[in-house]
């Protein structure tokens, strides 16, 4: 997906939120947008879903299938959670049986098989959340973009959802995740997009190369300290140290590892 | 896209905001009819003019039970161009819903009579002509309804007033004395028509007008609509 020297403003004589933007995004690439508040992140991401246009220049490319996950999701709807993502899952072109697994399998996936027959204004705001997620991958998108997507989930939904952005990578799609509290952390592979002052400067991923290492921080208890240390060795990655007891998990005697993860590559 | 109207009526109902401009269609229909038996070509004429603003409100009011959100998730996923026509249809949908309650409801309260009237004209034919009346009034509304629907107007108060202008306008323009009748819908034409027993070439005259005044501002719809989402 490419922009071409996209403007945008929302009103005819208004301020422009975005001046020239040109970016692109590759597919199997993820791209993070970073920002203040109120800088204009979700407009970026709306333009890239195709929910705004343009008022100079263009978004083109862009992938047939697109899923959106707004950062508020509209709640406020006469359905139960089945019948809505069964609704959605028709919308989006699934046939009957498809859509019926589709939102099955989502439901089950994102812990939501016990709200199946609950009426959305009932759900609390991360519940709400999971089904704005669900209805964006009922049908793989070829671009998933999500706005703020950790914002309001559970401990267990947070760590699901760069699981789900590297399904979608493998399958050949795109991603662009919009993030202000520094989760994106977890997604070491993305481009940032930084937005200030209605302009967008992309940085290639910090890492991107396959000469790259992060650092992956283990708890072990005690006891297995050396025998994990040797196993992470023959498996081609390089330990940096190991200390002593760290915090956590409470009443374990443990012991942490720092590996350098090398991909089963020699250290550098 | 049949799957999008669906969910649109099922919100429609569900939502209960149906009621409203049933119970207001029914309650000028109760008016119109309460004076005593007509014959059925000219109070149906009468009637689909007064279902026009009832028909464009309740047009308005049904693409306005969709949060903005919801809106562009559907658009998302279906596609701009299947989105909007999803919402007209739907609306086309809910709007012959009421329409054939307003081609029942004389019969139920004896608003109409079947006898022959002085004209000759049977009621078969009065019936057709209330029919082809209610079905030229239908989409001139739902185009109405639509231009004043938020997703246009961006706001409650514009789309109120749209929604206003046009119906009161569509009314004073189409009187006979009008000075610029093309500017509006024919449905007071239509009902004079209805009155006096049209001929073919105005049946055809009319019947083209009311589908070029819906496809124009049909096409000012979709025109807002590429911009305003």
């Amino acid at each position: 997906m490419r922009w071409e020297g996209v403007w945008l403003r929302y009103h005819r004589r208004g301020p422009w939120v975005l001046r020239e933007a040109d970016l692109r995004l590759g597919a199997g690439e993820a791209a993070v947008v970073l920002g203040r508040n109120g800088v204009g992140k979700s407009t970026l991401l709306q333009l890239a879903a195709g929910v705004l246009r343009p008022a100079r220049g263009r978004v083109v490319d862009r992938p047939r299938h697109v899923g959106w996950v707004p950062e508020r999701f509209p709640a406020d709807q006469p359905f139960t959670v089945g019948r809505y993502l069964a609704g959605m899952a028709r919308v989006a072109g699934l046939g009957g049986a498809e859509a019926d697994r589709a939102v099955l399998r989502w439901t089950e996936r994102l812990g939501l098989t016990r709200f199946h027959g609950v009426r959305l204004p009932e759900l609390s705001k991360g519940t709400a959340q999971k089904v704005g997620l669900a209805q964006a991958l009922l049908r793989r998108p070829g671009l998933l973009i999500l706005d703020e997507p950790w914002e309001g989930l559970d401990a267990t939904a947070r760590e699901l959802v760069p699981t789900l952005i590297d399904e979608v990578l493998a399958a050949g799609g795109s991603v662009l995740v919009s993030d202000h509290r520094g989760e994106t952390a977890r997604l070491p592979g993305a481009a940032r997009w930084t937005v200030a002052d209605g302009t967008v400067t992309a940085q290639a991923p910090a890492d991107a190369s396959p000469e790259a290492f992060v650092v992956v921080e283990l708890a072990v208890p005690v006891a297995r300290a050396a025998g994990t240390v040797a196993r992470l060795r023959a498996d081609g990655h390089h330990v940096l140290r190991v200390r002593g007891t760290p915090p956590t998990p409470p009443g374990a005697a443990t012991s942490a590892v720092d590996a350098s993860e090398a991909a089963g590559r020699a250290p550098r | 896209m049949t799957a999008l109207v669906r969910l649109r009526l099922a919100a429609f109902l569900r939502t209960g905001r149906a009621l409203a401009p049933l119970l207001a269609g029914l309650l000028a229909l109760g008016v119109l009819y309460g004076g005593g038996r007509a014959q059925p070509g000219e109070a149906y004429g009468v009637s689909a003019v007064v279902l026009f603003p009832v028909l464009a409100w309740q047009t308005k009011i049904l693409l306005d039970v969709e949060p903005d959100v919801q809106r562009r998730l559907a658009l998302v996923l279906a596609g701009a161009a299947r989105e909007w026509a999803a919402g007209l249809l739907a609306a086309l949908v809910a709007g012959l819903g009421t329409t054939v309650v307003a081609l029942v409801f004389p019969w139920l309260v004896g608003g109409v009579t079947s006898q022959v009237g002085p004209d000759g004209r049977s009621v078969a034919a009065g019936v057709a002509l209330g029919v082809w009346a209610h079905l030229l009034a239908l989409p001139a509304a739902v185009a109405l309804g639509a231009l004043a629907s938020r997703a246009v107007t961006g706001s409650a108060g514009y789309g109120v007033a749209v929604l206003a202008l046009g119906a009161v306008g569509s009314l004073v323009l189409g009187l006979s004395s009008s000075v610029a009748p093309w500017l509006a819908p024919p449905v007071l034409p239509v009902a004079r028509a209805t009155a006096a027993g049209p001929s073919a070439a105005t049946v055809a005259v009319l019947t083209g007008w009311a589908v070029a005044w819906s496809a124009t501002l049909l096409a000012g719809y979709a025109w807002r609509r590429r911009v305003r989402v």
